[in-house]
């Protein structure tokens, strides 16, 4: 927890609507320590997504920075980018992500492919070992249609975890889930950052499961005020 | 509603723009099947009755009714006229011509002058109605306008023969010995005329003048009063009635009630016995069973386009609904009714139908011109097109093609105006074994077929004999060929998720992320694209197996027209033969001038040939086996024909030279090496068809000879129809000429590249040509490929071929558009975890080879199998009695690289298509988009 994995630097993301520019954030700075479970708050429409889609190289910011693991994301071409998304990042949606035409098992391994690791016994051990931290051990060979809605999201969190991303990003996972089950979705996130040592960057706008984190960013209106 | 229903088509315009195509499409075809054959079979039917005016010089309709009236007391003649006008309206024909022929029993008579001969002189009294509008006076004149001259003389004339075969004299009189008036006054008549007239020239002189050698004629309305009506009780009177219905008037679907009203008249009206059996009703009776059985062909030719058209249609209403079932369940969750769903669909799908109406009655007219003017297959003459009228016909299959597309685009809904919103969620597990994989469809359809071939196989040549004895056809002989096309396509989905999992299993370890989510994609998902596959299977293995029907059948018509002409323009001119001074022929003939054909500007080159098929060879003394003979010009012959390769064992060529080669020598059919046990080298003695003796040395067998036929039909005494073979000599014209004299020879003209039949004609006509024997090959040519069968099933099939295409080409891309846009959510997680956009590019190229390039070698492997295997049954479908040439299966690689062509180019136009979609997706939108 040494060094800043993510630090950005007055990050200002404008889009053009009929009406005229619309500030989405408006000069955003923030560092997030490498292996910390942080949770990014705010209202719906506070800038959540925006942010973390710029961070995390989905989309680029009208002004500022981002430095991830200190290399400016500005520096890096489409390419490099979508290579550092694939080895370095792990993505838990809002919505059911997963890839219908596989089970739970072949999704988890997916993303071991989509890292460029070659599959092998060690690879279906590492799979098997994220279902569990999830779990899941008992389910891999379940197609998404035969799971419910919380067990789809955990798989996809195993799948986001497989590879062993340096950062995960969830965008609001726990969003379609019940209280219960996001309270043990935000456990799962907050084991792994334990366990593997990964850093988990988790958007959500449910003030009850803030208690987990090790740290808060709060957006309101496109500024951060936490 | 309306408003609802308006909305939703225009929220799925494109689905509904599909709709709507297949629609346009399935009623063209429909309707065009109607108007083509009414076009085509007018058409037919003229050229039936033509054909039988150029073979017997008369017109071809006619109902001759002949009586001899006996001291006529009870007015049969007056009865017999009254009839012969009803005629007309009982047959629905309107006249072209009545003629009313009347004539006095052959009379003797006594010249005014003192005759040497006077007791041969008789003639037979005759009146001929409108005779003067007809007659060409050739000397003399007509009777005058009362028909009796100053002296109270009947005038009469008289046609050239009969001047002199009873040496009369022009304005000779002539009193009749024993007939006299009512009164009992002696008859005289006058000769005030000649005249002449040709049956060929027209059609009212159905006597030959020149055929009327004691017959004289008088004023008919003079006729009638003196020797009709109330005196016809005192003569002897023969009534002949010749009605000429105009035939060029009669169409196709009159032919039914035509030959019904001539049963009756010559069966069972009180003129029955006085009726000859008229030659038109053969004419009718073949027409019928012809177009019966091109009626047949066609519409089992046009099943499977129109079957696949309502798939189509099944298909993209099936489609539209699963994309609409959220919002049925929705709409039903809310408490809609099941019935106004379903109302609501059926309105939509009325408000496509008529649409399509509108625009595919119009269309399916211009098809059904397509048609008339198809030359082959994937080629039309659009100079040539057929006449369009519409009928009752065409209305009940436009309302029948219409009921169908509601049915196809409403039925979907009923399946899911079912589903709720609790059903929908239930239902979404996919891989479910469809209906069609547990009843095992694709392994009976395969027996059903394969049943179906073993059993025509080994009849093949009884399909011919039923065709053309004109028996209708058992339709499992076409239905097989689709369910064999059907059946494979099915087997083959069956087979490819293991084929594609065997595939993964090799290369799991080397394939990447694209490659390892298509494969899943495919060995998981294979069931949603069955329909798309089968589709896409069924467009190629159809086009490969209709372009090939359609090719051979064709190609094979072409060639044997080629053969059985023997040359482009054979013609025989009409020879004159000495006679002694006794009168007895000579056997010598005076050969025309010939150098005329040197002028023929329009052919290559021409050549004589000996033609005799009265020759005989003796077995014994008493045994005579009859053959043909052909004496010819060997290097010229060679220059002139052709024959097919492959026909012989040697080519035709060297087979001509060895001919050449051999003075004396002979080729002869192979059937006198089988049948006689003749050899090479033997020698052989025949006969000319006069007797006379002829001999050469065997040098070769052939199988085929142009204008030979290994077998001729015989009728025996019993009037049945059997095969028998037939014999060929050819040896050298010089030696027949040596041996027999100058005897008469055909001529055999090679015209040049585009010479025409209407230049021979010119040619034939310029030099006054009296021909015996008249063969015009163009003409045959373009008879052959505007005989309906053949050209309605070129046109069918050519036409069903780009329908198809199109067809496919549509459904193929909506498919994938759809899937894509099903899928927009994935790819966008795909995305945003760092896939490059060529993986996403590459995964939808591995999922369209799978897809498509699968599909498309399996229909061209189907496409093959299906041809070598069914087309030379179908092939003996189109049997006719003049095929002599054995049947080949033609595959014109052109048809085939065009089909390629056209499949290559619908799916780069779709995978085209399909990146541009994937180009405009954003990753941040696409995962918006599932959010909402």
């Amino acid at each position: 927890m040494s060094e800043n994995i993510i630090e950005t630097k007055g990050i200002k993301r404008a889009y053009d609507t009929p009406a005229g520019r619309f500030w989405a954030l408006k000069g955003i700075d923030a560092t997030v320590p490498a292996g910390c479970f942080c949770i990014l708050k705010g209202r719906s429409g506070s800038g959540k997504t925006t942010y973390m889609n710029i961070i995390s190289s989905l989309d680029d910011p009208t002004e500022g920075d981002v430095l991830f693991e200190g290399t400016n994301l500005k520096d890096l071409s489409q390419k490099e980018r979508e290579n550092l998304r694939r080895r370095k990042m792990g993505f838990v949606f809002q919505s059911v992500s997963l890839i219908p035409s596989l089970n739970a098992f072949q999704n988890v391994e997916f993303s071991l492919r989509m890292a460029g690791i070659k599959i092998n016994r060690e690879t279906d051990k590492r799979v098997e070992e994220c279902l569990k931290i999830v779990g899941l051990g008992n389910r891999i060979t379940h197609m998404s249609y035969e799971m419910s809605g919380g067990e789809q999201q955990r798989v996809a969190i195993a799948r986001a975890l497989a590879h062993r991303p340096s950062i995960i990003f969830a965008d609001e996972p726990t969003a379609e889930l019940d209280s219960a089950m996001a309270a043990r979705v935000t456990e799962v996130f907050k084991d792994m950052t334990r366990k593997e040592g990964v850093t988990v960057l988790m958007t959500t706008h449910d003030t009850g499961l803030m208690g987990a984190a090790d740290m808060i960013i709060e957006l309101d209106n496109g500024n951060r005020v936490y | 509603m309306l408003r609802i229903m308006l909305q939703k088509m225009w929220q799925k315009k494109w689905m509904n723009l599909s709709l709507l195509l297949g629609c346009i499409l399935l009623i063209a075809i429909a309707v065009s099947f109607p108007l083509y054959q009414k076009a085509a079979y007018d058409r037919m039917l003229m050229d039936e009755f033509e054909k039988y005016m150029g073979e017997n010089g008369n017109w071809p309709m006619v109902i001759h009714m002949t009586a001899y009236c006996q001291r006529d007391n009870k007015g049969t003649i007056g009865r017999m006229e009254d009839f012969s006008r009803e005629i007309y309206d009982r047959l629905g024909v309107p006249e072209y011509e009545t003629i009313y022929y009347y004539s006095i029993l052959r009379g003797v008579l006594t010249s005014e002058y003192n005759r040497e001969d006077a007791q041969n002189m008789a003639l037979s009294l005759s009146a001929m109605t409108e005779l003067e509008d007809h007659a060409r006076i050739t000397a003399g004149e007509m009777y005058s306008e009362s028909g009796i001259g100053e002296d109270g003389c009947i005038e009469v004339i008289v046609p050239q023969i009969t001047m002199t075969t009873k040496e009369l004299l022009l304005g000779e009189k002539l009193t009749f010995d024993s007939l006299v008036t009512a009164e009992g006054d002696p008859i005289s008549i006058r000769v005030v005329g000649v005249y002449t007239g040709n049956r060929t020239e027209d059609f009212y002189f159905q006597e030959n003048p020149e055929n009327m050698f004691d017959t004289c004629m008088m004023k008919p309305e003079l006729f009638k009063e003196m020797f009709t009506g109330e005196n016809a009780s005192k003569y002897n009177i023969t009534v002949n009635i010749y009605n000429l219905p105009d035939y060029r008037t009669v169409h196709e679907d009159q032919v039914g009630s035509v030959t019904d009203a001539t049963v009756y008249l010559t069966g069972e009206s009180p003129f029955r016995k006085v009726i000859k059996a008229p030659d038109y009703k053969g004419i009718l009776d073949e027409y019928e069973l012809k177009i019966n059985r091109i009626s047949q062909t066609l519409l089992i030719l046009q099943i499977p386009v129109l079957v696949l058209l309502a798939a189509f249609l099944l298909m993209i209403s099936g489609q539209m609904y699963e994309m609409e079932k959220n919002e049925i369940s929705v709409i039903k969750s809310r408490g809609s009714s099941r019935v106004q769903i379903l109302r609501l669909y059926v309105y939509q799908g009325l408000a496509i139908t008529v649409a399509g109406a509108l625009a595919g009655v119009p269309l399916g007219a211009f098809f059904a011109r397509l048609l008339g003017s198809t030359r082959n297959f994937l080629e039309f003459d659009l100079n040539e097109m057929l006449d369009i009228t519409y009928t009752s016909k065409a209305l009940y299959f436009t309302l029948g093609s219409m009921l169908i597309t509601l049915l196809c685009i409403s039925i979907p809904a009923i399946g899911h105006s079912r589903v709720s919103i609790v059903n929908l969620k239930q239902n979404k597990s996919i891989g479910k074994k469809r209906l069609w994989e547990k009843l095992f469809l694709d392994v009976v359809l395969i027996t059903v077929s394969l049943y179906g071939y073993y059993s025509f196989r080994t009849r093949l040549s009884d399909i011919s004999q039923d065709v053309l004895s004109g028996k209708s056809l058992d339709p499992l002989l076409y239905i097989s060929s689709s369910f064999f096309i059907v059946g494979c396509g099915l087997l083959f989905l069956r087979i490819q998720p293991f084929v594609v999992s065997l595939i993964y299993l090799i290369l799991r370890g080397v394939c990447g992320p694209a490659g390892f989510i298509s494969f899943m994609e495919n060995i998981k998902n294979s069931r949603k694209m069955q329909l798309i596959q089968l589709f896409l299977i069924m467009t190629i293995s159809l086009g490969m197996f209709h372009a090939t029907v359609a090719r051979t059948i064709l190609e094979n018509a072409v060639d044997n027209t080629e053969y059985v002409d023997g040359a482009d323009v054979v013609l025989m001119e009409r020879w004159n033969e000495i006679r002694d001074e006794n009168g007895t022929p000579t056997g010598i003939f005076i050969e025309p001038d010939t150098t005329k054909y040197m002028d023929m500007d329009f052919a290559k080159g021409f050549t004589r040939v000996y033609y005799d098929d009265e020759a005989y060879i003796r077995k014994n003394k008493n045994q005579r086996t009859p053959m043909t003979l052909m004496g010819i010009h060997t290097k010229e012959f060679g220059e002139l024909t052709e024959l097919t390769p492959g026909l012989n064992n040697s080519s035709y060529h060297e087979l001509l030279n060895e001919l050449a080669n051999t003075q004396g020598g002979v080729l002869l059919s192979r059937n006198f090496e089988s049948i006689e046990g003749i050899k090479i080298g033997d020698r052989i003695d025949y006969y000319n068809g006069k007797g006379k003796a002829l001999a050469g040395t065997v040098v070769d067998f052939v199988d085929y000879f142009p204008t030979y036929s290994p077998k001729v039909t015989v009728i025996g005494a019993d009037g049945n129809a059997t095969e028998a073979d037939n014999f060929l000599i050819i040896t050298h014209f010089s030696y027949m000429k040596k041996m027999l004299g100058t005897r008469p020879y055909e001529v055999w003209i090679s015209l040049k590249e585009g010479a025409t039949g209407s230049d021979v004609y010119g040619f034939v006509e310029n030099h006054n040509l009296l021909l015996t024997k008249y063969v015009n090959r163009p003409e045959d040519m373009e008879k052959t490929l505007t005989d309906p069968l053949l050209q309605g099933t070129n046109g069918v099939l050519t036409l069903g071929f780009v329908v198809t295409i199109l067809l496919c080409a549509v459904g193929y891309l909506i498919y994938w558009i759809l899937s894509i846009r099903e899928r927009e959510l994935i790819f966008g997680v795909l995305r945003a975890c760092g896939f490059h956009r060529s993986e996403i590019v590459k995964m939808i190229i591995i999922e369209q080879i799978f897809s498509g390039v699968f599909s498309v070698m399996a229909g061209i492997g189907i496409g093959r199998l299906t041809s070598d295997m069914f087309v030379p049954i179908l092939q003996a479908s189109y049997a006719t009695s003049e095929q002599i040439l054995p049947m080949r299966l033609i595959t014109e690689a052109s048809d085939m690289y065009r089909l390629y062509g056209i499949v290559a180019l619908v799916m780069i136009v779709s995978i085209c298509t399909l990146i541009a979609l994937l180009f405009r997706m954003n990753v941040t939108g696409a995962l918006k988009l599932g959010e909402e």
